[in-house]
């Protein structure tokens, strides 16, 4: 006689109802208890093994209380390898007769490819993808800046709510987190500073090197990575989240452009409130600055002010603040871009989003290395 | 043999007393209802009657304001997770089958997570569901997105029946189908509470499924539920029952009643 316990695991037992047991030997075995998807994998050793004999067997199954799916499932395989089943219950026998008439295939298997196909077949794609992707920006920027420039030049067409409260959100929400921010930068490279300048006697400078960093590129940087992770976003979020649910398309139907009503407005508003957030974080920046100096160097913010003037110069204040509606341009559009490239299902616009935070970060650091450059050659 | 005749006069699923209050809104008023063991039985009610909240409620996926479930005569919220999987499996309005994973990974992974079958016994196990539910085996490795919404159904009623559960809730089974899919659909529910006495609990607006399928059905009206046969109720004088039921949409789910019950 052979026992088979419930099967359990320690984590997750499935109900403890009565086990399966296989009782008799020889050429005749009966079944009792219960065979349900909990006590199959036991019983079925013993009865698979006892199966693979070979003489004509019989399984008798009058003792057995209940029956679930896979459990006939396994009785039918038996049935098949030349076990005669006796016993059979009424409702068991419509439920083998069930699952025996049913079309039974093996599950299909993927067919593997090897590691080198893939490697080949993933460079393959992703240039592809890439001279895609550059053409969609390329050609996207240009229908951007036409329908904007189009905006511009004919005012009625448009949207000041909702401008406003793209300004709202993407400026006005976002002044905590960036002023904190660029103060922290500000201590950052003060610190580093002042501890690589003083083996030199320097440490005066410290005030010059957080000033003109702060103002010419930190400040800026900053707050463009910010609001590319904080709005670019959220552009691409609610633009997706509207594609998805046809909205897009019912804006066409009614015969309104979504590049008028949905990415204009974004676009306008990011470039103009970039900028005031990036001279925001100048200022907040500088104050930084002041207060390093304060701890670090003994000079006082009376005196830290006095010496602003002489290390910095209204052209490290522009080459910032000139930069900002340039990268807003970029984010908002690569934002917006992405948003209309959603699809179908809602995990499109997750992956939607990252590309557009991931590309319109890239977009903004090669932008700002090729604006270094060209001040450099323009001595600015 | 039909699905009421069947019916044993014991109940599987009681609710009593249940609230269910969102802000000042209340959508159940100490409403009490009991599910027999082997019926199909149909939740029928306008929109925005609390059809989904009360199936979330006797699924314990909802606590509600007040009152209690009992599965099997036990609390619904004290019963363990593994137990639940056992006891009940619900077909959501939109299939919930998970996109990363294929069909057969979906109905495999209850057995994955509750049972101790091999990997090998899973897989003949997966393949009998997908036929159970009507879909070929070939459909077992293509992902969700793959589907068709009749597929999706189906391969999500596959899945609901993974652990062969007592009770089956289905919600809107056969809503986003085409006559053709649906009628399929119904056939599928009739044979499944047949074979396998199955209890099955159905969410729907679909007249010719409540007709042709149901046994009893449970009416929500005034934040109560209203249970009878579909005979009964025809001859209710509530007027929003009889508006209902006697709408120009359920003339031809009363044919359909007809022929089915002619066979």
């Amino acid at each position: 006689m052979i026992s088979v316990p419930a099967a359990r695991r320690s984590t997750s037992p499935v109900s403890p109802g009565p086990a399966a047991t296989v009782s008799g030997d020889g050429d005749q075995l009966a079944l009792q208890g219960a065979l349900e998807i909990a006590t199959i994998t036991a019983a079925g050793k013993v009865l698979t093994k006892w199966s693979k004999q070979g003489h004509p067997r019989s399984l008798d199954i009058a003792g057995l209380d209940s029956l679930d799916t896979p459990g006939a499932l396994f009785l039918c395989g038996l049935r098949d390898k030349g076990v005669k089943l006796t016993g059979v219950k009424a409702g068991h026998a419509v439920l083998l007769e069930l699952i025996g008439g049913l079309d039974l295939k093996p599950l299909p298997k993927v067919e593997a490819v090897a590691r080198w196909r893939q490697i080949v077949i993933q460079i393959g794609k992703g240039a592809h993808d890439a001279r895609h992707e550059a053409l969609d920006i390329i050609t996207f920027l240009g229908r951007a800046a036409s329908w904007t420039v189009n905006s511009l030049l004919h005012p009625a067409c448009l949207r000041p709510a909702a401008i406003s409260r793209h300004i709202a959100e993407t400026g006005i929400h976002a002044l905590p987190i960036i002023g904190l921010m660029a103060v922290m930068i500000a201590i950052v490279i003060g610190y580093q500073g002042v501890a690589q300048l003083r083996p030199y006697g320097g440490e005066d400078f410290t005030i010059n090197l957080v000033a003109v960093s702060v103002l010419r590129e930190m400040g800026v940087l900053i707050t463009a990575i910010m609001v590319a992770g904080r709005s670019g976003s959220a552009f691409t979020a609610e633009i997706g989240v509207m594609k998805t649910r046809e909205e897009v398309d019912a804006l066409q139907v009614m015969g309104i452009e979504p590049m008028q009503v949905l990415v204009v407005p974004r676009v306008i508003a990011l470039v103009i409130t970039l900028p005031l957030l990036t001279f925001f974080a100048d200022i907040m920046g500088l104050i930084g600055g002041a207060a390093i100096s304060q701890f670090l160097l003994d000079v006082s913010p009376m005196q830290y002010l006095n010496r602003l003037p002489q290390v910095v110069d209204g052209s490290d204040l522009f080459v910032g603040l000139f930069k900002a509606p340039i990268f807003a341009f970029f984010i908002a559009v690569t934002g917006c871009m992405h948003g209309l490239r959603v699809s179908g299902s809602a995990e499109s616009v997750g992956r939607e989003t990252t590309r557009a935070v991931v590309k319109s970060i890239f977009l903004v650091l090669v932008l700002d290395a090729f604006f270094s450059i060209l001040f450099e050659r323009l001595g600015v | 043999m039909t699905a009421r005749a069947k019916a044993h006069a014991e109940p599987i699923l009681t609710a009593r007393g249940i609230v269910n209050r969102f802000g000042k809104q209340v959508v159940h008023d100490r409403l009490s209802l009991e599910i027999m063991r082997g019926e199909i039985i149909g939740i029928a009610g306008g929109s925005g009657s609390g059809k989904s909240v009360l199936l979330k409620t006797l699924v314990g996926l909802h606590l509600p304001s007040a009152g209690e479930v009992l599965l099997n005569g036990k609390a619904v919220q004290s019963i363990s997770a593994a137990e639940k999987a056992a006891l009940i499996g619900v077909l959501f309005q939109q299939g919930a089958l998970f996109s990363s994973l294929s069909v057969a990974q979906n109905i495999m992974l209850p057995m994955r997570e509750h049972t101790t079958l091999a990997a090998v016994q899973q897989e003949q196990v997966a393949a009998m569901k997908l036929a159970l539910a009507g879909l070929p085996a070939d459909s077992g490795i293509k992902f969700p997105a793959a589907l068709s919404g009749g597929m999706v159904k189906r391969a999500a009623f596959a899945r609901a029946l993974a652990l062969d559960p007592k009770i089956l809730f289905l919600d809107e089974p056969t809503s986003d189908l085409d006559p053709i899919a649906a009628s399929g659909i119904d056939a599928l529910i009739r044979q499944l509470n047949e074979s396998l006495g199955i209890t099955v609990v159905i969410v729907t607006h679909d007249l010719t499924t409540l007709f042709t399928v149901c046994g009893r059905i449970a009416v929500l009206v005034d934040r109560k539920v209203t249970v009878d046969t579909a005979d009964k109720l025809l001859q209710s004088d509530h007027p929003w029952i009889h508006e209902f039921f006697h709408g120009p949409r359920a003339e031809g789910a009363m044919k359909a009643r007809k022929k089915s019950h002619g066979n």
